[in-house]
């Protein structure tokens, strides 16, 4: 995904350390088969697949939220991942987050010898021992969607990290602030404060508008984890601040809650807005004009990449180290909302469908999207 | 008819008990007396407060005023216990066993025997001394002590919670409707047991029926609780089931008379 | 008794024979009501069978230590709630004492206690939150099932109000650790003592009886002295107990300590398992025993499941179906005794 350029002073992308052609090979082989049925294409896969044949490795993800709406496309392009490699993927954990409940999937994969392990590293300490024992036993391990933080990162082996990073996407949120605003006060609504992810795009946040020195005064606030909650709080903090000139949320279904408050205090246009993610109702929020901008982090390939990755990684024999890819720091505003809206599709999870979707016209990059070659 | 006042040879008598619930008044006057070693039938219509007699006769209810006497001397139970240690054992309608628990189990209900520092339980020497006291009682062929008491059938039931009753050595016993809804075959058994409780082992029995004709088998004695007051005490070899059947009805009577407003047809 | 009557030999005058079947059906029914664990213990024995065959060796070698720790917690908790079953009562907010116990063991810990005071004091703050369950359920009248999911939400409200939602580490060196909840066998350990040491209670106490008496037959219980208000409080704060223990290992033996962790989720699980074996819902019966099976039949499942790569959305529909399967198999090993309350009929002509 491309993200626009406006001319003005961005931050440049995290240095990957794989390459960013990976992702690209990716999405091309993708696309290549979009437009048939899966069987069909598991078929043409077969076919045209060159790798020699394998017994069918099991690849177990981990997720925090199983049930969540968020990943429904993750598992969209795991399943297409399996399906290309004829392997098979298993998806485990917890509903709601429960750590412990993660833990004693990922040990009873280790115990089935799975071929490879994806976990989201939503606790720093809680996955290390788990980590050390996959590798112990020859299991390739890699973090996708939530990475360990950097205070418990030497402990923790992860192989490579497949997602967003989370504090730089708070950083880039902040950075779309400073440029919209001058002076003023914003709230950050946050659903669940102190958890890792989520916390650090706050941070992210926080940190660009302290140090641009702007007179901005941030709230951080409380949201909830749930649709009616967070509708609830957003109300609340306006009916005590109806002068905010800016409303942000580090999840997304909050942002369905700053958009109501909107609609109901006539605010289109007059507050800046941003959001994380893609749900419906953002794009359309997008669309319309009440959200300025949401920043992307590409669900559908947090789940393709991890198990192409591991499925190399098992079939080399180790001689394919996993690549950690930025999955996230995409700016979807009004002007590249097109392709979101326009089309129900597999890659948002709003559709099983396979099919190609056209492109949309000229791709525009910004400088510094890619990292330059350094010569000396 | 009046009762006799409190004689010496009473083991256990009540002189005006009134008991109210709250604005219920459940027992207007009662005299009622249990001479030693007789078999006293209590009959009475349903509401006639004879199960609340035999709450506050077993120390489970204190009188709202009136006295209890236990030999004489006037005795206030606070507590079963209570009356359980004056000597004062009953048997409730619902038996009050335990489903879940077995047969030595609930006979030792509430008085286990345990030993050492943990006081752990010595069930073996429970069982063995509910099987021989039951055996003593004359119940043989019931399942083993380990027998959960649900799967037991009424009669057994019944046997049981006597049997529990009677562990403690009674001298009184109070047993509210023992045969209910037992067949005849079982019914013979456990009126064979009290007659025997009082011939062999000299224990004072009130006994709480609905069948005139069985309680005549057994009492010596018959009483008729009626609005809260005794209305009717006579030896049994002087009355007859006609005259207690009659008794009762010419109250049914009475009562369908003051409805419709139709003649009396036979007075009191 | 002064004087003795003994019985004569052969059908005496008061005979009450038993109406029963006989033969190996009322046998085992019979088995079944003075053992309840034992549809739970078949069925896992049954479970075990099927996953050694489906995924072979790849179930036993270190899964074991993995299935124990499966299980481990479900069972202490499934051992509380099956012990306030039995005397008629239940706790929801156990889930809750869970999250909170961990996080008390920290705060105490940071604020310089020595880590194993800390434990303690946590473990007894958690018995007090079920004393206070039991008191407001005894002498307030509330239903247990109203008090403890008021209490219930309460915790939840307070672990997350003092945590802000944060996560947390649990303190404590190597040692402690390893022995509250971090070696691969501790917490099955932990739960195996549980086990036996509730079964004794349940079996050799009067502490025991009185509590199958309370559930039982309540009038029953009142009727022979026993003290109802304090049989019942006891338990409540037997269950906080065992749930902030819990709370604890568990938090050790992943070394993360998560607000939202537990909750009713756990809690349900533990008092499935408690029914899955044999502890009756109405009270009055029920086995720890069959407590730690039913949480082995239920963990087992996930584990085995998980362990041949099936995915999260499949489990619920196997676990719903296996729960239904385990209760079906606990009632008709109960209703197998068919007729014994039956009468006998009269034989004909002579006398009875």
């Amino acid at each position: 995904m491309t993200s626009e350029s406006s001319g003005q002073s961005r931050i440049s992308r995290r240095q990957l350390l794989g390459s960013a052609a990976l992702a690209g090979g990716g999405l091309a082989v993708g696309s290549a088969l979009g437009g048939v049925s899966p069987a069909f294409a598991a078929a043409a896969a077969a076919a045209s697949n060159p790798y020699p044949s394998h017994p069918t490795w099991t690849f177990t993800l981990v997720n925090h939220v199983t049930t969540s709406e968020f990943f429904v496309p993750t598992r969209y392009g795991a399943q297409d991942a399996c399906d290309l490699f004829n392997c098979k993927y298993q998806w485990v954990g917890s509903v709601n987050s429960i750590v412990s409940e993660m833990v004693d999937a990922m040990n009873a994969a280790i115990d089935a010898k799975v071929a490879g392990i994806g976990v989201p590293v939503i606790d720093g300490n809680a996955f290390i021992a788990p980590t050390n024992r996959a590798l112990a036993a020859g299991i390739p391990v890699i973090a996708y969607n939530t990475a360990a933080p950097t205070t418990t990162a030497a402990k923790n082996l992860q192989m490579a990290y497949i997602g967003q990073s989370l504090f730089q996407a708070g950083q880039l949120m902040g950075q779309q602030i400073l440029d919209k605003l001058d002076k003023g006060n914003i709230v950050v609504f946050n659903p669940s404060p102190g958890s890792l992810n989520l916390q650090a795009r706050a941070n992210g946040i926080n940190d660009v508008i302290k140090k641009s020195g702007k007179p901005i005064t941030v709230d951080n606030v409380a949201s909830a984890a749930t649709l009616a909650e967070a509708v609830a709080a957003v109300k609340a903090y306006y009916a005590g601040h109806p002068n905010v000139n800016g409303m942000m949320c580090v999840d997304t279904l909050t942002m369905v809650g700053i958009i109501e408050v909107m609609q109901q205090h006539h605010l289109k246009g007059k507050i800046v807005t941003g959001s994380f993610d893609t749900i419906p109702q953002v794009v359309s929020g997008i669309t319309s004009g009440y959200v300025d901008f949401t920043i992307y982090q590409q669900p559908y390939l947090q789940g393709f990449l991890p198990i192409m990755e591991l499925f190399l990684y098992k079939l080399s024999g180790g001689l394919n180290i996993p690549s950690s890819v930025e999955t996230g720091l995409s700016l979807i505003t009004k002007s590249n909302i097109g392709q979101f809206s326009k089309y129900t599709d597999r890659y948002e999870g709003s559709s099983a469908a396979q099919k190609v979707i056209p492109m949309s016209g000229p791709i525009s990059v910004a400088a510094g999207d890619y990292p330059p070659t350094q010569l000396s | 008819m009046t009762a006799d006042l409190t004689g010496p040879a009473d083991v256990l008598s009540v002189d005006h008990i009134q008991k109210r619930y709250g604005a219920v008044l459940a027992l207007r006057d009662v005299n009622l007396h249990l001479k030693d070693g007789e078999i006293l039938g209590l009959i009475g219509d349903n509401g006639s407060g004879k199960t609340t007699l035999l709450k506050i006769l077993s120390g489970f209810h204190q009188a709202t005023s009136g006295q209890v006497l236990l030999h004489g001397e006037p005795v206030v139970f606070r507590s079963v216990s209570a009356a359980r240690h004056a000597g004062i054992e009953i048997v409730y309608q619902d038996l009050a066993l335990v489903n879940g628990l077995s047969i030595a189990e609930n006979v030792f209900l509430g008085r286990e025997r345990y030993r050492g520092p943990l006081r752990t339980l010595v069930h073996r020497r429970m069982r063995k001394e509910a099987d021989e006291f039951l055996g003593r009682l004359g119940l043989a062929n019931l399942p083993g002590m380990t027998e959960d008491v649900a799967n037991l059938s009424g009669g057994q039931r019944q046997a049981i919670a006597l049997a529990r009753a009677l562990y403690s050595q009674p001298k009184i016993l109070l047993l509210d409707e023992p045969t209910a809804a037992m067949g005849p075959r079982e019914t013979a058994q456990i009126l064979d047991l009290v007659r025997r409780l009082r011939d062999e082992q000299h224990v004072s029995i009130l006994f709480v029926n609905h069948n005139y004709a069985q309680l005549l088998e057994v009492a010596d004695r018959v009483n008729l609780l009626r609005n809260g007051r005794i209305r009717f005490d006579k030896e049994v070899e002087d009355t007859s089931l006609e005259e207690i059947t009659e008794l009762v009805i010419s109250e049914v009577r009475r009562a369908l008379a003051r409805q419709t407003g139709l003649p009396l047809e036979d007075a009191q | 008794m002064s004087t003795d009557v003994s019985a004569p030999q052969g059908r005496s005058r008061l005979d009450v024979t038993p109406p029963t079947h006989v033969g190996g059906v009322a046998r085992v029914s019979a088995l079944y009501s003075r053992h309840r664990e034992i549809a739970a213990i078949l069925i896992s024995v049954l479970l075990f069978i099927y996953f050694l065959v489906r995924s072979g060796s790849l179930f036993l070698g270190s899964n074991v230590a993995t299935l124990g720790q499966f299980i481990a917690p479900i069972a202490i908790l499934a051992v509380g709630e099956a012990m306030l079953l039995i005397c008629g009562e239940i706790d929801l907010s156990a889930g809750n004492v869970y999250a909170l116990a961990p996080f008390i063991v920290m705060y105490l810990s940071q604020d310089h206690l020595p880590v194993l005071l800390a434990t303690v004091l946590a473990i007894l703050i958690s018995a007090f939150i079920g004393l206070v369950n039991g008191l407001i359920t005894v002498y307030l009248h509330v239903p247990s099932f109203v008090t403890t999911l008021g209490m219930s939400f309460l915790l939840l409200g307070i672990v997350l109000v003092v945590t802000n939602g944060a996560t947390g580490t649990p303190p404590g060196g190597n040692l402690y650790a390893d022995i509250m909840g971090g070696g691969n066998w501790s917490e099955l350990i932990w739960a195996i003592c549980m086990v036996v040491i509730f079964a004794y209670l349940l079996k050799w106490t009067r502490f025991g009886t009185y509590t199958f008496a309370v559930g039982g037959n309540l009038n029953a219980a009142h009727e022979a002295s026993i003290n109802v208000a304090r049989i019942k409080i006891w338990n409540f704060v037997l269950m906080g107990a065992l749930a902030g223990l819990t709370g604890i290992l568990d938090g050790v033996r992943v070394a993360a300590l998560d607000p939202t962790s537990g909750g009713t989720a756990i809690m349900f699980s533990a008092v499935a398992g408690a029914v899955i074996g044999g502890t009756s819902l109405a009270g009055g019966s029920g086995s720890v025993i069959g407590a730690f099976f039913g949480a082995v039949f239920l963990e087992t499942l996930y584990d085995g499941f998980t362990l041949e790569g099936v995915s999260e959305f499949a489990f619920d529909i196997i676990i719903g179906a296996a729960i239904l399967i385990a209760m079906v198999v606990n009632i008709r090993f109960q209703r197998l005794r068919v007729g014994r309350r039956f009468e006998e009929l009269e034989p004909e002509g002579d006398e009875a």
